[in-house]
């Protein structure tokens, strides 16, 4: 009271002044200690939230630790089971080492898949976290690597193909309907043996132009390859034109069903000569066929 | 000649940019090379299009001749005017047996049976492709050469690309197609665009897809996107995810071109309180030079989110750029479009 009392003496005014200038100074300090204490509320959030992962990494380099470890002492023990022929009683069935086993068995299926796929299997890799399947099948010819087929499928619910490139005279859809949902295996390898035998049958065409182009003419040929005209020249004197037609209705094959032989001299073909010849077709690629004849001095 | 013939020669010769002519003539077996060298390619159109008239007169050509004039330039200049796909389906055992000529004569004789008065001129590609050039008449009147349909086929394959056909004459072809074909039936594909090679390599498959396999090779386009320095190391591997889902969802290298994809919304509000009981209806149609590209670049770039909505993948897997969207579904329409 008295040093209010004072003040007041030295003014109303003043005094209230004084009153302000504390109030603000007591306010800011107030303000910095709630800021101070956020600011240590968020660090400690992010101590823990660090600690949390610290954790889990821990947790996961440990599990990778241990399931190496698991591995390497399986492959040990296979090792002494190759050397060892009695070693059922060394193997107990515990769950870390069912689970080691069966890490085996997969990376042993991966590198059977990776060989089936170095001898020109189909190639078979996950897609859309493991809710579908690219698979590609290699197509060959005679020792030569052709196209590459891929076809995607969905196997979310029932199998169905999302995508492929896969021509479209190829009858996927109705080797779809036959195989697909019940027999994945049967389905690839058939449609494998339809490709292989187009790319085949496309091959043979591709040789005969290249490399006997001068004595073997293609006439007529579709996007199938199934129906095929081609001409060459009898060597004989009469040089008669001679028409060979080869029909391929099982698709899955590279060689012909039916061959036919037309010529103007209609007895020509007829011969045991040109029949030896209807018959090797039938058996023998064509531009191999064609190249025999050829040897032999039957077409010029 | 008659004047129908040479009226039709003249719009044949008109609609030839001058600059394709000369390549175009020299391809038509029916005037010599010796009249061909005669004719002046630096005259203007019309001159020359009168020294050829005289030129047909002489060697008496018919209108058989001249339409094959016309056959000769859409062949080797095949993006005019608007292709629209069709499929058939159902095929019968000979669908895969049937021979070009069988087909031509099956073919024209199954139209003929159709309609009394019309014109049918076929000629097969290079490339396999079976070209067919039908002029429409009907029972009373003559066939129509000035506005021919052109019809483009490959055997064994199911896909028919049609070229300025009426609704009026799309039941005839389609009949004739099916039977001549060994078909069972047609549908509309819901494909159409300017570049027959664009509608056909998509269906045909023939454009670079890009499949995941275990061993990817690197894909050929890795520049294009600009880079910061201080944000590569972070963003490379995004960038490289992007550009494979972007090659996976519409292919690699040169895309075909179609300009437009077209989806139609059927749709009603789910919380109904404006009252409304018709449905809203809406149409967005997306329209590029290079549809395909420009959406590809969308996602490569990171403009559009990367695993790509099927809404727009389906044009490449589905073969089609017309949608209809409706509720029922919940991604694309229950129209039938190319099977698989």
């Amino acid at each position: 009271m008295e040093e209010a009392r004072e003040c007041l003496r030295e003014g109303v005014l003043n005094h209230l002044n004084v009153l302000e200038t504390e109030a603000l100074v007591l306010s800011r300090q107030q303000k910095l200690c709630l800021q101070q204490q956020s600011r240590v509320d968020d660090l400690r959030i992010t101590v823990e939230k660090l600690r949390a992962h610290r954790d889990q990494l821990k947790a996961r380099a440990k599990t990778t630790m241990s399931l190496q470890q698991l591995k390497a002492e399986t492959d040990q023990r296979n090792e002494e089971r190759y050397e060892d022929d009695n070693s059922e009683e060394g193997c107990s069935r515990t769950g870390q080492s069912l689970l080691s086993l069966l890490m085996v068995r997969r990376t042993r299926v991966k590198d059977l898949l990776q060989a089936h796929h170095l001898i020109g299997g189909y190639d078979v890799t996950e897609t859309r976290r493991g809710k579908g399947v690219s698979i590609s099948i290699a197509t060959a010819f005679e020792g030569l690597y052709l196209e590459t087929y891929c076809l995607e499928l969905d196997l979310s619910r029932a199998v169905r193909i999302c995508r492929h490139n896969i021509p479209p005279f190829i009858p996927l859809e109705k080797l779809a309907q036959v195989h697909l949902q019940t027999d994945l295996i049967g389905f690839l390898s058939t449609l494998s043996s339809h490709l292989n035998a187009f790319a085949g049958r496309r091959q043979q065409i591709c040789l005969i132009q290249e490399v006997l182009q001068d004595s073997v003419e293609v006439m007529e040929s579709n996007m199938l390859f199934n129906s095929v005209v081609l001409m060459c020249t009898d060597s004989g004197e009469s040089r008669k034109a001679m028409l060979f037609t080869l029909v391929y209705s099982d698709l899955s094959r590279y060689l012909p069903t039916k061959v036919t032989i037309d010529s103007e001299d209609k007895v020509l073909p007829s011969t045991p000569q040109w029949k030896k010849s209807q018959s090797l077709l039938l058996w023998t690629p064509a531009h191999a066929a064609f190249q025999a004849l050829k040897m032999e001095g039957q077409i010029a | 000649m008659d004047d129908s013939v040479k009226q039709v020669l003249r719009q044949i010769i008109r609609r030839i940019p001058s600059n394709k002519l000369r390549n175009t003539l020299s391809k038509w077996e029916h005037i010599s090379k010796k009249q061909f060298q005669s004719l002046e390619f630096t005259q203007a159109k019309s001159l020359l299009c009168d020294n050829l008239l005289s030129l047909c007169e002489e060697n008496e050509l018919s209108m058989k001749h001249v339409t094959e004039l016309e056959m000769i330039y859409r062949i080797e200049h095949p993006a005019q005017g608007s292709w629209n796909v069709c499929q058939l389906i159902d095929p019968e055992e000979e669908a895969l047996t049937v021979d070009s000529l069988h087909f031509k004569e099956s073919f024209k004789a199954h139209l003929k049976c159709l309609i009394n008065h019309v014109s049918v001129k076929m000629k097969k590609h290079e490339d396999d492709a079976l070209w067919i050039r039908i002029a429409w008449g009907d029972n009373f009147t003559q066939p129509n050469h000035l506005k021919p349909t052109y019809v483009v086929h490959n055997l064994q394959t199911p896909y028919v690309f049609v070229s300025g056909l009426t609704m009026k004459h799309r039941p005839l072809l389609h009949q004739a197609l099916v039977q001549s074909g060994h078909y069972g039936a047609v549908k509309d594909v819901h494909l159409s665009g300017r570049c027959l090679t664009a509608l056909r390599d998509l269906l045909m498959r023939q454009y670079k897809q890009v499949f995941p396999v275990k061993h990817p090779k690197l894909l050929e386009e890795k520049t294009p996107l600009p880079r910061t320095p201080c944000i590569e190391i972070e963003d490379t591997k995004h960038a490289e995810n992007r550009m494979q889902m972007a090659a996976e969802a519409f292919g690699e290298g040169i895309l075909p071109k179609l300009e437009t994809a077209v989806y139609k919304l059927e749709t009603r509000f789910k919380e109904n309180e404006m009252g409304r009981e018709e449905p809203f209806r809406g149409v967005v149609k997306f329209a590029s030079s290079n549809l395909l590209e420009s959406l590809k670049y969308c996602v490569s770039s990171g403009m559009a989110s990367a695993p790509v909505t099927p809404l727009l993948s389906s044009i490449t897997q589905k073969g089609r750029n017309y949608f209809v969207i409706t509720d029922k579904g919940p991604g694309i329409s229950n129209t039938p479009g190319p099977k698989i």
